[in-house]
């Protein structure tokens, strides 16, 4: 192979893609609005809150300029649900993805708003890394696609705002990795099994996994699509010659070539 | 399959044996009597890419025989895929063949094997939810899944690497690539704590 580089995004390409989500932060300092390409920053004023991508936020923590709320899907509550759910209640599927292009406003059950909607009746669309999956108004219980990146980024460099229990987060982030890597080992078998199509389904998978087993999937699907080739052309031939049999039958035999044309044109 | 893939060159250098159907002069030294001509009915082990020729041409005689007739060799033979049957993980496939899925499909090709896919089928995803799961489990940088079980945290020692060692080269590129993702992803965790 010429290129040395694998397939699809590495993992600290995936992990670069994450600094773009949105988090949650109280700053400690005021700071005017940044004029970003990605647009403008929001300005911080100390005890309001803002939501900023996780890389200033990141910048700021570490400078101690700000504080970051977690998200709330990284409450240990919310973690051992969708332990508990993929675990007992799902043991075959990948827990739901976060509904999507909403953001669920906690103090109006039942209303979501756009992010970007500012009632001009524009629509804006917005994909993963816009879609506030990480700030402090996204909903709890699911995980987003890219839960695992900035758990671990927010563990590593925010551990003390994460309520003083990283070491919970810890362990039941470690069991939620190893159930979905137990599930995607099973995704071969399926994609294996007779009548199935050789299709498996990913949704819900976050982005990290997807990196991690983009490889080995692909060689499965590879394998499985080699080995059903030489069966897949020897069925064709046959139904080839069961069409053009049946053609013949109906006529007591050769001869009528123009006929058999018309059969199969049916 | 690339002109220039060496698996598919080397697959095609696997023994097949065949039964000639033809009496065929001055090829005796093939079955070690250089004098004679070589009987009908002989039977030869040849390298596939051969024998595919074989028996696809026809001799163009009246009777339309084909010069050979070939049988599945032994790696493919019933008692191999009784066992596959039984429990594909625990059959060796490398002392078969180390070749053996490259083999089978172009064995496919050439006879109407029905049963024969949907074992190899079930063989290939079966042993590969295993090789991912030992993918995972070898640790440390570099290994390349030679057994060495340092980062291990399941207790897989002996067995596992049996089971390693009797992959082949289809399955051992699966392992590599498996194995690869893992470890990019172990070496990133641990990068995220550096800086």
């Amino acid at each position: 192979m010429a290129l040395p580089l694998p397939l699809g995004l590495t993992h600290s390409e995936v992990a670069f893609l994450a600094e773009m989500e949105l988090v949650t932060v109280v700053p400690r300092q005021r700071l005017e609005s940044i004029d970003l390409l990605s647009g403008k920053t929001p300005p911080l004023r100390p005890p309001h809150r803002a939501d900023l991508p996780l890389w200033l936020a990141l910048l700021l923590k570490k400078q101690r300029r700000a504080n970051i709320v977690p998200p709330p899907w990284l409450h240990p509550a919310s973690l051992a649900e969708i332990v508990h759910r993929e675990t007992k209640v799902h043991p075959q599927a990948f827990s739901e993805p976060m509904p999507t292009s909403s953001r669920a406003r906690q103090s109006e059950p039942g209303f979501a708003g756009r992010i970007g909607g500012d009632g001009n009746g524009e629509e804006v669309t917005l994909s993963p890394p816009f879609q506030g999956n990480c700030t402090s108004s996204a909903p709890a219980g699911y995980l987003p696609y890219h839960w695992f990146e900035v758990a671990e980024a927010l563990i590593t460099h925010a551990g003390d705002d994460l309520g003083g229990n990283t070491s919970e987060i810890r362990g039941l982030l470690r069991d939620l990795v190893e159930v979905r890597a137990a599930k995607m080992r099973d995704s071969a078998e399926t994609l294996g099994a007779e009548g199935q199509g050789g299709v498996v389904s990913l949704r819900g998978v976050g982005a990290m996994e997807l990196a991690e087993n983009r490889g080995f999937v692909l060689g499965v699907v590879d394998g499985v699509r080699k080995i059903g080739g030489a069966v897949e052309t020897a069925r064709r031939e046959r139904e080839e010659e069961m069409d053009l049999g049946g053609g013949d039958g109906d006529r007591g035999g050769y001869g009528g070539g123009g006929d058999s044309d018309d059969d199969m044109g049916i | 399959m690339s002109y220039y893939d060496i698996d598919s060159i080397l697959t095609d250098a696997e023994k097949i044996p065949c039964t000639f159907q033809l009496d065929i002069p001055d090829l005796g030294y093939l079955d070690n009597t250089p004098t004679q001509p070589l009987k009908a009915g002989t039977k030869v082990s040849l390298p596939l890419w051969l024998a595919e020729m074989l028996v696809i041409a026809n001799t163009g005689g009246p009777d339309n025989k084909t010069f050979v007739t070939f049988d599945l060799p032994r790696a493919l033979g019933n008692d191999v895929v009784q066992a596959l049957k039984a429990d594909p993980r625990a059959v060796p496939l490398r002392d078969q063949s180390a070749h053996f899925y490259g083999l089978a499909t172009h064995m496919m090709d050439l006879s109407e094997e029905q049963e024969l896919g949907s074992v190899l089928r079930k063989t290939f995803v079966t042993r590969a939810a295993e090789i991912s799961l030992h993918a995972r489990k070898v640790g440390g940088v570099g290994t390349k899944g030679k057994g060495k079980d340092e980062g291990s945290n399941l207790g897989i020692g002996g067995a596992g690497e049996e089971f390693l060692r009797g992959l082949d080269e289809w399955e051992r590129k699966l392992f590599r690539k498996a194995h690869d993702g893992a470890k990019a992803g172990k070496e990133w965790m641990e990068s995220i704590k550096k800086n």
